[in-house]
């Protein structure tokens, strides 16, 4: 009966109570869905930094991953008969890793090039799937070819973006203030997305610019495929070797830095220019059925070829491991700070509720309830009125986050920043049974923490003089 | 053996620059069973008395005996124990919880002890049968007359089973009706069912019906005769 005396105590004053129900859900809600977004770019980071960037695990000749020198390979063969008898590896790709200088004939950069068999790398990596134009590696040609990423396409000014005719003819029909606005830009070229989109400010209005910007500037993109390309690299014989290549795909993801850096050209191109020992590789990259998995192949790995560095994602890449823990770190400090701040409003709902009751507190001690138990009435009340107000934040959010978990929530406006730190801008909002168990923990303890102040004050009291109280 | 006894009992109040006696060289017995008014006007020390007998409240000097346990060798949760299972309570404004049913507020009490749900149950649609509210069982004090939540007041003193209950001033906020059939109550409980009273009161009509009336003036006992 104290339990279902506590809940009716709740709502003696249910206006009040309402008042502190209402400001947790809606704290919660904000705390949870924030935490939701965090997680979902955490888990978007690492999905894609394993399937576009590092794969699940990677093997190297040690010696390799000292200098990053051509000559240091090993056999490919050799592993691939281990890995293809072992359980719960979805693909793997060999590959030649070498770094060169990229010229255009306007502009140079620096590069990674992976020499890769595109069949084996469609089993393991998403790049193949991130084409924005042409294609991957497919097709046979006289002179060689390189996907590259879009930022390092602009970089070697390998794209250009135009506003023309029929582009405009088809934003015009979907919004016809767009005609006369955009129509200021026809004709004229430029040669970074970030000028294009400047000068997209310059004539739309905000709320135009907001909603069109990024699908303008996504259909003025026009690269020069089947461009020129020239690669030069070191041989494994120390000599320096140049090569031309033509681009014949452009890639984006949602890392800048990636896109910059890293170009693919077919593994027999690379392997011939910089006299590769047959058979030999820099590195296997393999993909695994799940994250937890690979840790464990990567061990079995290891004791297998003990001659060879075997490494997984969370030690090839540390950060993005980090990433996960700290996610998960950051949403409880926002959800903690949010239910401290409720705290003092349930404090002071309480501590209301506690001095209006002082006689009936004191009639109660008289008639024999003995202190643990107005204690534990006070913090049952407490806990009620909070979880009620958790419950109610949690549904909310979960609502929120199940509904933006399919459309996901697009911050295009801020794309090319998250872009360039490696972050998409359309973030899928995930939280887990953890999380939400985590949540409850704590909206629990809010309500205990939240009455020992007024359960104290209840505690005090005299029973006489509290009989006494009109 | 008389079932209260108090013992040469001072009460003096020092919470203030002025010191105050409100009790002073108490001596008196009380027997199972019997129907008793402490009276006398405001200011002369009954509720203190009533609030010493019920141990809510400590002498200054002297001591009190309910049953065979002397109150001052209890302290804190002891003390509250033992006014749980040994002494009914009956308030003057009541003091229901109005969230709990007239039912559920009887029961509350003997919660409390750890009587068995089923029993508790049992118990209290008794009780609220012996003061004629057992129609009444489901409603909240909020639906209740002034007279019907002191019946029920009394209900929940008798369910606890105590030595004895003490009732201040409890027809004060009643009107003539309401009192009277109160106090039909009481009295009949004390005849037919031995229970032991003892209320505080400055209304006549409650005097005339005590078969003891234990007069106070100025902290000590003026009086104590049977009538």
């Amino acid at each position: 009966m104290l339990v279902s005396l506590s809940w009716r105590n709740v709502w003696r004053n249910p206006t009040r109570s309402m008042v502190v129900v209402v400001a947790v859900a809606l704290g919660l809600w904000g705390g949870v869905t924030a935490m939701a977004l965090i997680n979902g770019w955490v888990k978007q980071r690492i999905a894609d930094s394993i399937q576009n960037e590092i794969s699940h695990i990677q093997i190297h000749n040690p010696d390799f991953l000292l200098n990053e020198e051509v000559d240091k390979t090993f056999n490919f063969d050799s592993v691939a008969a281990t890995l293809e008898s072992t359980e719960g590896i979805v693909g793997f790709s060999g590959r030649l890793k070498v770094f060169a200088m990229a010229q255009t004939d306007r502009a140079n950069s620096g590069l990674v090039v992976l020499g890769v068999r595109p069949g084996s790398e469609r089993s393991i990596s998403g790049i193949p799937n991130k084409l924005i134009l042409g294609s991957f590696l497919e097709g046979d040609f006289n002179t060689p070819s390189i996907v590259l990423g879009k930022k390092a396409a602009e970089e070697l000014k390998l794209v250009t973006y135009e506003l023309t005719d029929s582009i405009i003819q088809k934003f015009s029909a979907k919004e016809p203030k767009l005609s006369m606005e955009i129509q200021k830009l026809s004709g004229k070229r430029y040669k970074s997305r970030s000028d294009f989109i400047k000068a997209l400010k310059w004539v739309l209005e905000p709320t135009l610019f907001n909603q069109y910007s990024e699908p303008i500037a996504d259909s003025c993109i026009s690269f020069r495929l089947n461009g020129p390309v020239v690669l030069t690299f070191q041989t494994s014989s120390g000599e320096l070797h140049s090569e031309m290549f033509r681009v014949r795909g452009i890639y984006r993801t949602s890392n800048t830095a990636f896109d910059a850096r890293m170009a693919y050209v077919n593994f027999e191109n690379i392997a011939s220019a910089v006299n590769i020992q047959p058979g030999h590789v820099h590195e296997i990259a393999i993909l695994c059925k799940g994250n937890t998995e690979a840790v464990n192949i990567a061990e079995v790995l290891s004791a297998a070829h003990k001659n060879l560095s075997v490494r997984s994602w969370n030690e090839i890449s540390p950060e993005i491991a980090l990433y996960a823990a700290f996610g998960d770190f950051m949403g409880m400090i926002y959800v903690v700070i949010i239910l401290f701040a409720l705290a003092f409003g349930i404090i002071n709902t309480m501590m209301m509720s506690v001095l209006e009751r002082y006689r009936e507190f004191g009639m109660l001690m008289a008639i024999g309830m003995n202190r643990s138990r107005v204690f534990s009435m006070i913090m049952m009340e407490s806990v009620f009125l909070t979880l009620t107000g958790g419950v109610a934040g949690i549904l909310l959010s979960t609502g929120f986050i199940r509904i933006f978990a399919r459309t996901g929530i697009d911050f295009g406006m801020w794309a090319e920043g998250f872009e360039a730190i490696g972050y998409s801008s359309v973030v899928y909002p995930e939280i887990t049974i953890s999380n939400y168990l985590l949540i409850t923990f704590l909206v629990i303890a809010t309500g205990i923490l939240a009455s020992l102040w007024p359960a104290r004050r209840a505690l005090k009291l005299n029973p006489m003089q509290a009989l006494r109280v009109e | 053996m008389a079932i209260i006894e108090v013992v040469n009992v001072d009460k003096i109040y020092n919470d203030s620059e002025v010191k105050v006696t409100a009790l002073s060289n108490i001596n008196l017995k009380v027997e199972k069973g019997e129907f008793t008014a402490i009276v006398g006007p405001s200011g002369s020390g009954k509720t203190t008395l009533l609030n010493l007998l019920g141990g809510l409240d400590t002498p200054t000097n002297g001591k009190i005996r309910v049953g065979d346990v002397w109150l001052n060798e209890l302290k804190g949760s002891k003390l509250i124990d033992f006014r749980l299972r040994n002494i009914g309570f009956v308030f003057q404004s009541y003091n229901l919880i109005p969230v709990l049913t007239a039912g559920e507020n009887v029961e509350l009490i003997m919660q409390l002890q750890g009587v068995p749900a089923k029993l508790r149950k049992q118990v209290a649609a008794d009780m609220l049968g012996k003061v004629g509210l057992a129609d009444r069982i489901n409603s909240r004090p909020a639906k209740l007359s002034g007279g019907q939540q002191q019946r029920v007041a009394v209900a929940r003193a008798l369910a606890s089973k105590p030595q004895f209950i003490l009732a201040d001033e409890p027809t004060a906020n009643l009107d003539g009706k309401a009192a009277e059939n109160l106090l039909q109550i009481m009295e009949q409980l004390n005849q037919t069912e031995g229970v032991t009273f003892i209320f505080s009161t400055h209304d006549q009509r409650v005097v005339s019906r005590a078969r003891r009336v234990i007069q106070l003036e100025d902290g000590k006992i003026k009086s104590d005769f049977l009538q």
